[in-house]
C-alpha cells in the first residue's frame, strides 16, 4: 500500500506544473554556473601559482644572509584555491587571500659606536590582509550562481512548493477523506507524501548537479581527484538531509491549514524570513550590536611596545653595542633579550586581534544557525573547501608555518661553529648566506577529515532540526480533524 | 466604487497575512536601522578623527614641495536607506601632484572595515529588506484578488451587480495599496524616528526630499508588484496556481534575475587584458619622465652633507632645506629653475597618464558596470535598487563626484602653486629664510551634490518603474475582460 501511495504521489509530483518549472529553473542555474566557472578554475590556479613563485623568488633575494630573512620573514604566503568553488564560492573573493610573513620595518634606533640598530626589525606573522576585492570594486553586489544558492534558495522555496497543498489541497478538494476512508494509517500517508516529494527533489538537484559536471568536465575545467570526488560525494549526502528540513516545515503547515493558497502564503512568508532575511541580517545585526575592538581601536599594542622599549633603556640597552665577541657579551644578551620581547609582543598583539576578529564572526555565523540555510552552507563550503571555515584552516597552516621557519632560522644558526648562537640580534647569529633550497616552503595543505568533520556536525543539526519538524508534521496530521 | 475599495480593505485588514506583514516589516526595519545608524555613528566618528588629523597635517609643511594633502569622504547618512558603493569605495585618499584622483587609485585608503572578515556578513539596508519583503507581501495581496472570488464565486455576483470590470479591478487595486502601505508607512516612519532618537544624522532639507524620492519610489515599486500579481491572478482560475505562478515570478524577478544577470555579466566581460595594457601605457610614460629627469642636473644633488635638509633625498618629491651655506647661494637660480621644469613636467605626465586611464576606465570597469546597471533594468527590482541608490547619492555617480571634485580641488590647488610661483620659489625647497605660509590656500569644502541632481539620476528609472504600472493595470484588465466577457 505504502509502495503504491509513494507511485501516486510520485506520479503526480512529477507530471505537474512545478516540477516542469523547477526543472527549467535547475537546469537553466546549472548551465549559468557551468559557463561562469568554465575556465575559472585555470585561471585561479595560474594566478596562485604565478603570485606563489613570485613570493619565492622574493624569498630566494634575500637569503644571502641568516639575518635578512630574520629581519625580512618567509613573505606572502598565499591561500591555495579551492577546485570545488563551482559549488560553493564561499565568498572568497571578500576573504584575505594570503598572510604576510614580513618585516616590521626599521625603527631607526639609536647610535651606538656607529652603528644604528633597530629597535623593531624581527619578522612577525601579519593576518591582517585586506581581501582582494576592495574599494576599487564598482560592480554591483551580487550573490554568486553555486551549488549553494541553487540549493538553499531555490531548491528549499521549490521543498514548500512541491509540499503546501499535500494535505491542505487534499483536505480542500476532499480526496484526503477517500484517501483516508481506505484502510491507510495517515502515518503512512504522510510519510508516502514525504518521500514523493524528497524523492523527486532530490533527483532534479541530483540531475541538475552531474549535468553541471558534465559540462565542466567535457569543457576541460574539471579535472577532479579522489579527494575532490569523496567531497562531492559528501555534498550528495548534505542535500538531501536539507531538502527533507523543508519538505518536513511544508507538510506541516500543510497539515494545519485549511486550504492551499493560505499554506503557501504562511509557508512563502516562514521561508523569506528564515532562508532570505536571518542569514543575510541577524549575524550582522548581532554583530553590529556589540562590534570587536578594531585596530584603530587597540593603541594598547603601542604602550605595551614602549613600555618594553622603556624598561630596557632602563637596564642599560643604550650602554653598549651587541658584538661577535666570544663569549657573547650581556650587552649582546640583553639587545637579544630585548628584540623577543618586542617579537613576542607583537605577534601575541596580532594574535589577540586576529582571535577577536574571529570570534566576531563565528558569533554571527552562530546566530544564522538558527537557519537550515546557514547551515547547509556552511557544510557545503566545508566541503567544498572554500569560506570561513577553510580560511581558519589556512591560517592555521600560516601559523605552523610561522613556527617551522623560526626553527628553521635557529637549526641554521645552531649549524654554523662560528656564530655566538645568541637569537635574533645581528651579531649572535650566523652571517653566513643561507641556501634557498634548504628553507621550508609554505604549503597550504586542506584536510578532508577536517571538512567532512565540520559536515558531520553541521549535517546533524540539519537532522536534528529535520526530525522535529518531521515529528511535528506527524502529531499534527494525527490531531487534525478531517 | 467607495464601497468597493472599503469592502476590499476591511478584508484585507482583518486578514493575517496582514498582521504577518506588519510585524515582519517593522521588525526587521527597525532592526536593521538601530544596527546601520550605529554603524554610521562609528564611521562618523572614523571621518572626524581623520578630518582633524589631516586638517593638522595639511598645513603644517614647511616648504612647498613637502606638503601632502590627505582628504577625506564623510560618510552619506543616507547610506542606511541605500548601501551602494558608500561604504566600498574608499573614503581617504592623498592628493599629489603626480597623480589625479581618481576610484581606482591603489594609494587610496578605506577606513570602514577594520575586521577584514566583515565583508563576510551580508549588509542589508533598509531598502534591500523592502525589496524583498514588500515585493512578496505585494503578491500574497494580489494572488487571490480575482483568481480567489473566482474561484469561490464571489466574483459573478459582484459582476451581476451593474459595476464595471474597471472599477472592480481599481477597487481592489487602491483597496490593497492602502493596506500595503500601511506596514511600509508605519516601518519607514519609526525607522525615521529612530534614526532621530539616536541623534547622530542631522538631516538637511535636501535629505528630507531625497527620502521623500525613496518613498515614493518604494511605493511605485509596490505598486508594481501588486499589479504583476494581479495580472497573474487575473488570468489564472485558481488561487494555489496562481499563488504558484507569483512565487516563481517574486523569485525570478528578485533574487535569480539580478544575480544571473551580475553573475554572467562579471564573468563574460573581461577587463583585465586591457587594463593591463593601460598600465604598462602609464608606467612607461612614468619611465620617459623618470630618464627625461634624469638627464637634468640637479645643482644639489648628492651634495646634502653641505646643506641642512630633511626629506626624500635624491628626489625632487619632497624637501625641507633649513639651512644652505653661503657658497651654494650662486647655485640657487639653476636649483630653482630645476625644480620648475621637473615639477612642471611631473604635473603634465600625470595629467597624460589620467587621459590614458580615464579612457580605459570607461572601457572597462565603467563599461562593465554600465552593462550590469543595464541588465538589472530588466527586473523591477533591479530598477527599484538603481533608483534608491541614484536618490542615496550612494551609486556609481554619486561617489565619482566626490573624485570629480577632488580632481578640480587638485587643479585648484595647482593654480594656486602657479599663481605663487611656487615651483620656481626658493621655499619650494627651502625653509631658510621662512616658511611657507598656508593662510590664503583654497581649501577642500566638497559637499554632496543638491537633491535635484539625485532626482535627474533617479527620475528616468522611475519613470521606468511608474510606466510599468499603468501597462500592467491595462493588461490586467484587457484579460480581466476576456475572462469574464
Amino acid at each position: 500500500m505504502t509502495w503504491h501511495l509513494i507511485k501516486r504521489e510520485l506520479f503526480e509530483q512529477l507530471s505537474s506544473l512545478r516540477f516542469c518549472l523547477a526543472t527549467l529553473l535547475t537546469v537553466g542555474l546549472m548551465v549559468v554556473n557551468a559557463i561562469g566557472y568554465i575556465d575559472a578554475h585555470r585561471t585561479q590556479q595560474t594566478d596562485y601559482r604565478q603570485k606563489t613563485t613570485a613570493a619565492l623568488q622574493e624569498m630566494e633575494r634575500r637569503c644571502d644572509t641568516l639575518y635578512n630573512l630574520v629581519i625580512s620573514g618567509p613573505g606572502q604566503l598565499y591561500k591555495k584555491p579551492s577546485n570545488l568553488s563551482f559549488c560553493a564560492a564561499g565568498s572568497e573573493d571578500k576573504l584575505p587571500d594570503a598572510a604576510a610573513g614580513r618585516g616590521a620595518g626599521w625603527g631607526m634606533g639609536p647610535k651606538i659606536n656607529g652603528v644604528v640598530y633597530s629597535t623593531s626589525g624581527l619578522w612577525r606573522m601579519d593576518y591582517n590582509i585586506q581581501p582582494p576585492l576592495t574599494g576599487k570594486d564598482i560592480f554591483p553586489t551580487f550573490l554568486k550562481i553555486d551549488w549553494v544558492l541553487i540549493l538553499t534558495v531555490v531548491f528549499s522555496c521549490l521543498a514548500l512548493v512541491f509540499t503546501f497543498d499535500a494535505i491542505s489541497g487534499e483536505i480542500e478538494s476532499g480526496t484526503l477523506r477517500l484517501t483516508l476512508s481506505n484502510a491507510v494509517p495517515r502515518r503512512t500517508l504522510l510519510t508516502a507524501k514525504f518521500l514523493s516529494a524528497f524523492v523527486s527533489l532530490s533527483l532534479l538537484f541530483f540531475i541538475g548537479a552531474l549535468m553541471n559536471l558534465l559540462l565542466l568536465y567535457l569543457s576541460g575545467t574539471l579535472q577532479l581527484t579522489t579527494e575532490e570526488c569523496s567531497r562531492i560525494a559528501g555534498i550528495f549526502v548534505v542535500v538531501p538531509i536539507y531538502l527533507s528540513v523543508f519538505i518536513a516545515l511544508g507538510l506541516l503547515v500543510s497539515s494545519r491549514a485549511n486550504s492551499a493558497a493560505p499554506s503557501l502564503v504562511i509557508l512563502l512568508l516562514l521561508w523569506t524570513i528564515w532562508v532570505i532575511l536571518i542569514p543575510a541580517a541577524l549575524g550582522n545585526i548581532v554583530s553590529g550590536l556589540n562590534p570587536a575592538q578594531s585596530r584603530r581601536d587597540s593603541s594598547r599594542r603601542h604602550i605595551v611596545k614602549n613600555q618594553t622599549r622603556e624598561r630596557y633603556l632602563a637596564r642599560g640597552l643604550l650602554a653598549a653595542a651587541p658584538s661577535r665577541t666570544h663569549p657573547p657579551t650581556s650587552a649582546t644578551q640583553l639587545w637579544a633579550e630585548f628584540l623577543n620581547e618586542d617579537r613576542h609582543a607583537a605577534e601575541r598583539s596580532n594574535r589577540e586581534l586576529l582571535q577577536t576578529q574571529i570570534r566576531e564572526i563565528q558569533r554571527a555565523q552562530n546566530v544564522n544557525r538558527i537557519s537550515p540555510t546557514a547551515i547547509a552552507q556552511s557544510a557545503l563550503e566545508a566541503l567544498a573547501g572554500t569560506g570561513f571555515q577553510r580560511h581558519l584552516q589556512f591560517l592555521k597552516n600560516v601559523d605552523n608555518y610561522g613556527k617551522q621557519f623560526n626553527d628553521f632560522l635557529l637549526d641554521t644558526d645552531r649549524a654554523d661553529l662560528d656564530s655566538l648562537h645568541v637569537p635574533f640580534v645581528r651579531e649572535g647569529m650566523s652571517d653566513k648566506p643561507v641556501t634557498f633550497a634548504s628553507i621550508p616552503k609554505f604549503e597550504d595543505k586542506t584536510r578532508l577529515e577536517d571538512a567532512f568533520s565540520v559536515a558531520m556536525q553541521e549535517g546533524m543539526l540539519l537532522l536534528l532540526f529535520f526530525l522535529v519538524l518531521f515529528v511535528a508534521a506527524h502529531v499534527s496530521f494525527q490531531n487534525r480533524d478531517i | 466604487m467607495w464601497t468597493l475599495i472599503q469592502r476590499e480593505i476591511l478584508t484585507n485588514l482583518m486578514t493575517f497575512r496582514f498582521f504577518v506583514a506588519v510585524v515582519a516589516c517593522v521588525a526587521l526595519v527597525l532592526a536593521t536601522t538601530v544596527v546601520l545608524t550605529n554603524d554610521y555613528a562609528r564611521r562618523l566618528a572614523n571621518y572626524n578623527a581623520a578630518v582633524t588629523k589631516h586638517s593638522q597635517r595639511n598645513f603644517s609643511a614647511k616648504t612647498y614641495s613637502y606638503q601632502s594633502l590627505w582628504l577625506d569622504r564623510a560618510p552619506n547618512p543616507l547610506s542606511i536607506f541605500s548601501q551602494g558603493l558608500d561604504k566600498r569605495a574608499a573614503n581617504t585618499l592623498k592628493l599629489a601632484r603626480g597623480r589625479v584622483p581618481h576610484l581606482w587609485e591603489d594609494n587610496y585608503f578605506s577606513t570602514d572595515y577594520d575586521n577584514p572578515f566583515r565583508h563576510l556578513l551580508a549588509e542589508l539596508d533598509i531598502v534591500a529588506i523592502f525589496q524583498l519583503l514588500l515585493s512578496l507581501l505585494a503578491l500574497v495581496f494580489a494572488y487571490d484578488a480575482i483568481a480567489g472570488e473566482r474561484e469561490a464565486g464571489t466574483l459573478r455576483l459582484m459582476l451581476a451587480n451593474p459595476v464595471s470590470r474597471g472599477t472592480i479591478l481599481f477597487s481592489k487595486y487602491v483597496g490593497a495599496m492602502v493596506c500595503l502601505l500601511l506596514p511600509f508607512l508605519l516601518s519607514f516612519l519609526l525607522a525615521l524616528l529612530c534614526q532621530m532618537l539616536i541623534g547622530v544624522i542631522q538631516w538637511t532639507v535636501d535629505d528630507y526630499l531625497r527620502i521623500g524620492g525613496i518613498f515614493a519610489t518604494s511605493l511605485v515599486y509596490v505598486s508594481t508588484f501588486y499589479l504583476i500579481g494581479l495580472l497573474i491572478s487575473s488570468a489564472t482560475r485558481h488561487a494555489a496556481t496562481s499563488l504558484i505562478l507569483s512565487v516563481f515570478v517574486w523569485i525570478v524577478f528578485t533574487l535569480i534575475y539580478p544575480n544571473v544577470s551580475l553573475f554572467m555579466v562579471n564573468r563574460l566581460i573581461k577587463t583585465e587584458e586591457k587594463v593591463e595594457q593601460a598600465n604598462r601605457k602609464i608606467e612607461q610614460l612614468w619611465e620617459h619622465f623618470h630618464r627625461e629627469r634624469k638627464k637634468q642636473h640637479n645643482p644639489l644633488e648628492g651634495r646634502n652633507p653641505l646643506v641642512h635638509s630633511s626629506g626624500w633625498h635624491g628626489t625632487d618629491a619632497g624637501k625641507n632645506c633649513t639651512y644652505i651655506a653661503p657658497e651654494f647661494e650662486p647655485q640657487i637660480p639653476a636649483v630653482k629653475a630645476y625644480y620648475q621644469s621637473v615639477v612642471t613636467r611631473r604635473i603634465q605626465t600625470a595629467e597624460k597618464t589620467w587621459r590614458e586611464r580615464k579612457q580605459v576606465l570607461a572601457d572597462t570597469y565603467i563599461r562593465k558596470s554600465n552593462i550590469a546597471r543595464n541588465a538589472l533594468r530588466f527586473s523591477p527590482a533591479g530598477l527599484y535598487q538603481l533608483t534608491t541608490e541614484a536618490w542615496a547619492g550612494t551609486g556609481l555617480r554619486g561617489v565619482e563626484d566626490f573624485f570629480t571634485h577632488m580632481r578640480h580641488y587638485r587643479q585648484t590647488v595647482l593654480n594656486y602653486f602657479d599663481d605663487k610661483k611656487a615651483f620656481s620659489s626658493r621655499q619650494w625647497f627651502a625653509s631658510d629664510r621662512g616658511e611657507v605660509r598656508w593662510d590664503d590656500m583654497p581649501r577642500c569644502s566638497y559637499r554632496r551634490p543638491r537633491a535635484v541632481e539625485n532626482a535627474t539620476q533617479a527620475l528616468p528609472d522611475l519613470l521606468l518603474l511608474v510606466v510599468l504600472n499603468p501597462l500592467l493595470f491595462l493588461a490586467t484588465f484587457l484579460i480581466f475582460i476576456k475572462k469574464e466577457m
